[in-house]
């Protein structure tokens, strides 16, 4: 960026009257979903790739942010979206696919893609934990990172995001997921999920639990067999954007 | 559940290659920008107005972001319309202006346009006082109600969407901003325009001048207007503010609109 770190901006790249919104996950960035958003410009698509609140700049200032400035974030992103399309997607990744599937019931959007997207946080201490948190990341301010999951070298030597998960943050996730998972049955539009069997960060039984949880009637899941969390960026990222691709030319025909 | 107050959307105008950043005040949100984003639309530009972090959600939020949160929500707005234009302005209120200087001081532009934009806190006594102790007054008194007024046309302030207190950690913050503004003033090198009433009672006139010689531009502009106060955006004088803005553009990027 001009001003804070180089990675963090977001980008908008613009199309035709149909958007995609692309959404990056938990303490990553824009980056994560650049050649994705590249790809999807070049089918013609406007695409606008936000910056979550918090992300992208300095980790402590994820430790001030609570999952509404997420929500608003991704709101915002929409309002502007819509100034220039008729139609629009939203696509997420891990915690991105999360706010993805609360905008699929919160906003007139025409499709979800979910990808490797929990269905509840992946611990099932920080569930427990929850009330504690705060007062805990007072102490305790950045839990480590387990090593990077992702198989493609070169993406991982390029990869954005801070080096730890804050503590609060995590408590703020925990809070978003139990507010998605109480919004999938009013998502009632075509959902795309994609996720890796080499997932080590989101277990692939998720998939199933938000596909039961789903109200939408038009579930399509891609599996991927090598990669790991981050699929955007990893060895199998065609198969992604060419399934992401198919899947609005999918939807829009629906919409006509 | 939606999180945004009704009205306090961002928006965006497609138009030309010439793209017009706006950015909102203090406490306010982006509908106080829309008349000249969508008049500068109309005019064929490009406009996006941006939400600043914190704004347009409740007075518990924007209590909780700090100024480099609102750098960042304009920087946000800086690359995506770089991503479809060629040529930038940016066009900021009060705060906004503030940003908008800051953001220049680092960011390529081909205009800047600062409107009833400070260079120190407005001069009130009591906030002398109390600004050493604002930090840890503000976990005891939040919110200082604001009081109503302001407006010479009192009709328009209907169509407001702005928060109706200021959260007291909040003014911790601008205060912080100004600071970091002025140490980088002298790195802003873009045409600039400012505009300010005669009748600003929030921020003093002079802090135009002041703003303007810190400045390194070679081109300078000001204009005044004389009707409205502190919200020449919004009230009696915005046609005018319009006026203003579109001259300097038509000079600083011919063929723009």
């Amino acid at each position: 960026m001009t001003i804070f770190p180089e990675g963090g901006e977001p980008f908008f790249f613009p199309g035709g009257r149909t958007g995609c919104l692309l959404i990056h996950g938990f303490t990553g960035a824009p980056n994560e979903m650049r050649l994705l958003g590249e790809h999807l410009a070049a089918c013609g698509f406007s695409v606008l790739g936000i910056r979550l609140s918090g992300h992208g700049t300095d980790m402590t200032d994820l430790l001030r942010a609570r999952e509404q400035d997420w929500v608003a974030s991704v709101e915002d992103g929409y309002h502007l979206l819509r100034g220039c399309t008729d139609h629009i997607v939203v696509l997420g990744l891990s915690m991105g696919g999360v706010l993805a599937l609360h905008a699929g019931a919160c906003l007139p959007v025409d499709g979800v893609v979910a990808m490797s997207a929990p269905y509840r946080t992946p611990h099932p201490l920080i569930q427990h934990m929850r009330p504690a948190l705060p007062l805990l990341s007072l102490f305790w301010r950045y839990a480590k990172k387990s090593d990077s999951d992702l198989v493609d070298e070169a993406a991982r030597e390029t990869h954005v995001d801070y080096e730890a998960h804050p503590l609060r943050a995590v408590a703020e996730l925990e809070d978003l997921v139990r507010e998605m998972q109480a919004s999938l049955p009013d998502v009632r539009i075509p959902v795309l999920l994609i996720h890796s069997r080499g997932d080590t960060t989101v277990p692939s039984d998720h998939v199933g639990l938000i596909t039961n949880a789903l109200g939408s009637k038009d579930i399509e899941t891609v599996w991927l067999q090598s990669s790991g969390h981050v699929i955007t960026r990893d060895v199998e990222q065609d198969r992604v954007f060419k399934a992401c691709e198919r899947f609005i030319h999918r939807v829009l025909e629906k919409a006509s | 559940m939606n999180r945004l107050m009704k009205g306090a959307e961002p928006f965006f105008f497609p138009g030309s290659s010439t793209g017009c950043l706006l950015v909102h005040g203090f406490t306010a949100s982006p509908q106080e920008m829309r008349f000249l984003g969508g008049s500068l639309a109309a005019e064929g530009y490009t406009s996006l107005g941006i939400r600043l972090a914190g704004h347009g959600m409740t007075l518990k939020d924007m209590h909780r972001a700090r100024w480099p949160d609102w750098l960042a929500s304009v920087e946000d707005g800086y690359h995506m319309l770089q991503g479809i234009c060629s040529h930038i302005a940016v066009i900021g209120f009060s705060q906004g202006g503030v940003l908008s200087l800051r953001l220049c001081a680092e960011a390529k532009v081909d205009a800047l346009v600062t409107i009833s934009t400070p260079y120190t806190l407005p001069p009130d006594p009591r906030l002398k006082l109390l600004r050493p102790i604002l930090k840890p007054l503000s976990t005891l008194v939040p919110f200082l109600p604001k009081g109503t007024g302001g407006w010479v046309d009192p009709s328009l302030a209907t169509e407001r969407v702005a928060y109706d207190a200021y959260p007291l950690r909040s003014i911790v913050e601008l205060d912080l901003l100004l600071a970091d503004m002025r140490s980088h003033l002298h790195q802003v090198t873009a045409p600039i325009l400012s505009i300010h009433s005669h009748r600003d009672d929030f921020v003093p006139p002079e802090h135009m001048s002041m703003i303007q010689s810190a400045v390194d531009s070679v081109e300078k502009r000001m204009a005044w207007v004389d009707e409205s106060y502190h919200l020449i955006v919004c009230d009696v004088d915005r046609f005018l503010v319009l006026q203003h803005i579109l001259s300097f553009l038509k000079e600083q990027v011919p063929d723009g609109s």
